[in-house]
């Protein structure tokens, strides 16, 4: 199981080498662009998983990193935790986090996608979902993207990546510096949106493949020294037994 | 300009997708079974309202695949 899950894990880190390019660009952009302050802003939680299981924490640390956000009235930045509206909107790629998140904030959720992440996911798969986000008619003032960070083979942990509507980059002092016209600024923004989803998509598909990979090497290591240990009192009681039998005849043999 | 013309009905990232597409297509046998690949997407989606889920919607149904759009002229 440890080795399937490890050629999964070579695809899907190479995939995200290539990927995370995309969010870089995708940052550049924002970081320019200095969007003013936090008050007030509607957020839109976009939370990234995946539909499959046997993948350790992985769903769950998403789920509750979301949670928290949307229970924070102002933001961590020790944490790098946004601030939101406990009513902010919520939209979840995949099934996991769908379920734990529809017992938690049920009212909160308003699109729900799933089929993703059974292989890489293709940016196909990202232009899809960020179309289907603009044109839903949520109202918000920036999209939070919710994934899991792949910090190392053995380690992942949850981050948040902001991404700008058309209307906050237009607005923002270091985009207004420029001529710009508005059609370009949408494209702009559409295109931003679908890039950092991408990149969060094949983030959090490595961080997954690598978690499930510890996940099968964990349970295949606790179900060996299970047998072992199991094994050993098998060899204790048969070995009890025997001295019990023998323990019986030498006394009957004795008594006649 | 015809830049106006797709505005109306569909997003930049549909423009890129179905540009993208076009080039795929164009490309060699082998180059282009490779390529393929990066279009496909079998995302499905549901609409909540007030806590309760709607139906599962495919985005492109997987029997209409085979259906080929020609320009029209």
């Amino acid at each position: 199981m440890k080795m399937i899950a490890s050629t999964k894990l070579t695809q899907a880190q190479r995939a995200m080498q290539t990927a995370k390019d995309y969010g870089i660009a995708n940052n550049e952009v924002v970081s320019h662009a200095t969007p003013d302050g936090d008050a007030g802003k509607r957020r839109l939680f976009v939370v990234v998983s995946s539909d499959r299981g046997l993948c350790g924490g992985i769903h769950s640390s998403v789920s509750k990193a979301t949670r928290r956000a949307l229970g924070a009235a102002k933001p961590i930045p020790e944490e790098k935790v946004p601030a939101a509206d406990p009513d902010s909107p919520v939209m979840v790629i995949g099934d996991k986090s769908k379920m734990q998140l529809s017992r938690a904030v049920a009212k909160n959720l308003s699109l729900t996608f799933n089929q993703i992440g059974k292989d890489v996911p293709s940016f196909a798969d990202a232009c899809a979902v960020a179309d289907l986000i603009t044109t839903s008619g949520v109202e918000y003032d920036s999209v939070v993207i919710v994934y899991n960070k792949f910090m190392s083979a053995i380690s992942y942990e949850p981050a948040f990546v902001e991404v700008l509507p058309a209307k906050a980059l237009a607005e923002s002092p270091g985009f207004k510096s420029y001529e710009m016209e508005e059609d370009v600024t949408k494209d702009l923004a559409e295109f931003q949106l679908a890039n950092a989803i991408f990149a969060a998509l094949v983030e959090g598909h490595a961080a997954e493949q690598s978690s499930r990979r510890n996940a099968m090497d964990n349970a295949s290591k606790n179900a060996g020294d299970m047998i072992g240990s199991l094994q050993m009192k098998y060899n204790r009681g048969r070995q009890a037994a025997i001295t019990n039998e023998l323990v019986d005849i030498i006394t009957g043999a004795s008594a006649l | 300009m015809s830049s106006v013309l797709w505005r109306t009905n569909f997003s930049y990232n549909k423009f890129s997708q179905i540009a993208a597409r076009a080039l795929r297509q164009s490309l060699k046998e082998g180059e282009r079974v490779k390529a393929e690949r990066r279009g496909v997407t079998n995302v499905r989606f549901q609409k909540w309202q007030d806590g309760k889920g709607g139906e599962q919607v495919f985005l492109n149904p997987p029997k209409d695949k085979e259906v080929k759009k020609s320009a029209a002229v």
